[in-house]
Order: structure tokens, then sequence, then C-alpha cells
């Protein structure tokens, strides 16, 4: 049988110095909550300590306090720590997301009565001069998007042991993944509008209805982190 | 001892604390203290940011616990940890020999009559 875990006790002190400390770090308040946790039972710990050594529960709270230091100094430390992790975080979705993403445009191509057939997808002879430069747009995005995001993975795990600390490298590589993304479904948007005002009857519904909102949800959702890891990576100094 | 004099050899040295078993992160600065008797005086919140860089390089691994009522963030030392800490010592006892050398006081030459 579980017991229920009597709440943590609120030390006015200790909340201040913790929202000190939180209104410094950069990133979403999501990102701040197990830091937070931490610190919180970590000073909880050390104004026992002091409480066992004599001190009244106030001036034990304010000596722990003292002995975590300036706020400032530990929002720093962290800074770069949330940076990486919010940057690999927005690349692991974008890489994950874009092959799906992608094989939905696919299908949609192949099931519309286009002309394009798969073997096609990669000889692009037959194809209409527009929707063959659109196409290699694509491509190029995409590429983009695959090596900025691989960047933004590879700088913020195992390798950082051996790699110089440059926290401002993996938000910014994550940003360009995300515009990479933005750009390939962006262009993917725009074909299907083309397609739907010249000849919408050529097009399969569903297929097509899918790889539509898929993109959208990834545009919004890229915009989003993108944006997001390049105020991270201009909150650091 | 000041943080600024510890810059650079605070991994190895929360590595070193972890080599006796995991703990969290205010046990950390207690084992430190008492180590070096007291001789460290670094700001308690800055080791919580440190011992997250290492888990990111995979040096240790963190896993909440709720032993004694209280949530707290345990960490211990993964293999790639260990082996980093072997690295660091080795680099350390090189360091510290070469530099002991160097800091010796020498006898004056004698003057060649």
């Amino acid at each position: 049988m579980t017991r229920q875990r009597p709440p943590e006790p609120r030390v006015p002190a200790v909340e201040r110095y913790l929202a000190e400390i939180t209104a410094r770090l950069p990133g979403p308040r999501e990102a701040h909550v197990g830091i937070v946790a931490e610190l919180h039972s970590g000073l909880l710990d050390a104004a026992d300590a002091y409480q066992s050594a004599g001190l009244a529960p106030s001036q034990a709270a304010q000596a722990a306090i003292r002995e975590f230091g300036d706020p400032a100094r530990v929002a720093a430390g962290f800074s770069a720590e949330i940076a990486a992790r919010q940057a690999r975080r927005a690349a692991v979705i974008l890489l994950v997301t874009g092959p799906l993403v992608g094989l939905l445009w696919i299908a949609t191509a192949l099931a519309s009565h286009l002309g394009i057939r798969l073997t096609q997808l990669w000889h692009w002879a037959g194809l209409p001069p527009g929707l063959r430069v659109t196409m290699a747009l694509v491509a190029v995005a995409a590429g983009v998007t695959f090596a900025a995001a691989l960047l933004g993975i590879a700088t913020t795990g195992r390798l950082t042991r051996w790699l110089p600390a440059r926290p401002r490298r993996a938000p910014l590589a994550a940003a360009i993944a995300g515009y990479g993304a933005i750009s390939a479904d962006g262009l993917g948007l725009a074909l299907l509008t083309a397609q739907l005002t010249t000849a919408p009857g050529k097009l399969s519904p569903l297929p097509a209805v899918a790889a539509a909102a898929a993109s959208l949800v990834r545009v919004i959702l890229a915009k989003r982190s993108a944006r997001q890891c390049l105020a991270i990576r201009a909150s650091l100094t | 001892m000041r943080a600024e004099t510890l810059k650079g050899h605070l991994d190895g040295i929360l590595l070193a604390v972890l080599e006796r078993g995991p703990g969290h992160g205010y046990a950390i600065m207690e084992a430190l203290r008492v180590r070096t008797d007291g001789q460290v005086d670094l700001p308690t919140g800055t080791i919580y940011p440190a011992l997250h860089r290492l888990e990111q390089a995979g040096l240790v691994q963190a896993t909440w616990s709720a032993a004694g009522g209280r949530r707290r963030r345990v960490y211990q030392l993964t293999p790639a940890g260990r082996r980093a800490l072997e690295a660091e010592r080795s680099t350390w006892r090189d360091f510290s020999a070469t530099v002991t050398a160097l800091l010796r006081p020498t006898p004056l030459p004698v003057n060649p009559s």
C-alpha cells in the first residue's frame, strides 16, 4: 500500500528565492518544473540541516538560501542546459515527423491522377517544369532540415563530453531545422493549392487532406519551436 | 578554496564524490564539505547545473526518488562516468607532478670559479 506523502512545507523565503531563479531561466515554463523541484528539495534539505544545528526555522531557511548563492548565478548555470534540452527536443520532433509527413505527400502524389509514378519521383523528366523545380526545392529544404536537426541532436548528447562548450550552437541548428521544415511543408501546401485551383478533380482527397493537415500542424509547431530556440539562444551570453 | 580555484575541476570532483555511491545534490555537497574538512567554499546552487551538464554528457544518470518523504533527484555514475573519472585522475596526477616539480624551491646555482 502506498501512503500519501504529506506535502512539503511552504517556506515563503525559499519560494521567493526560487521565483527569482525561475524569472531568469530561459525557455518555456514546463522546462523549469524539474529544475525548481530539485532546487526546492535541496533547499529544504539544507534548511533541515541548519535547524538540526540549532537555528530557528526562519533563520535556517535564510542560511540555506545564503548557502545556495546568488540566484542569477544559479540560473545562469542552468541556461545552457535548458537551451540544449529544448534544441534537442525540437530537433528530434522535426527528424521524426519529417519522413512521416513526406510519406503522406508521396502517397498523395501517387494516389492522385497527376501522371506521377514512383519511378518518376526520382526521374522527373515527365513533369511540368514548375512542379519539377518546386519538388527540387522541397528536397533541398528537407535536406537542410535533416542535416540541421542531426547537428542539433549530435551537439547536445554524449558528444558534449568531447566538444568545446558552445551552448549557442544547438539552438541555432534547431532553429534552422525548424525553418527548413516550414519551407518544405509550405512548398508542399503551395503545390496542393496550385493543383486545387487548376484541376481539383485529379486529386485523391483522402491522402491530400491528411498530408495538408500534417504539414499545417508541422508548420505551426516548427514555427513556435524555432522562435523559442532563437529566443533562448539570444538569452545566452 | 573558492569556486574560481576549483573551476575546471568541478566535473571531476563531482564524479569522484559519486564514485562512493549514488547521491542527491545536497548530499553530494555535504560529502564534498566533509571530505575536504570544509575547505571547499562553493555556492551549493552551482552544484545542480554542473550535475545536469554531466547528465547530458552521459557521465551520470539521474532518477527521482521519494525516500524519506521528500522527492529528490538522485545521481549515479554511469560506466562512461567511471572511465571519465579515471581519465581525470591520471591527467591530474601528471599535471600536479609537473607543477610540483616546477614550483619546488631550487638551491642557488654554485658559481663556477
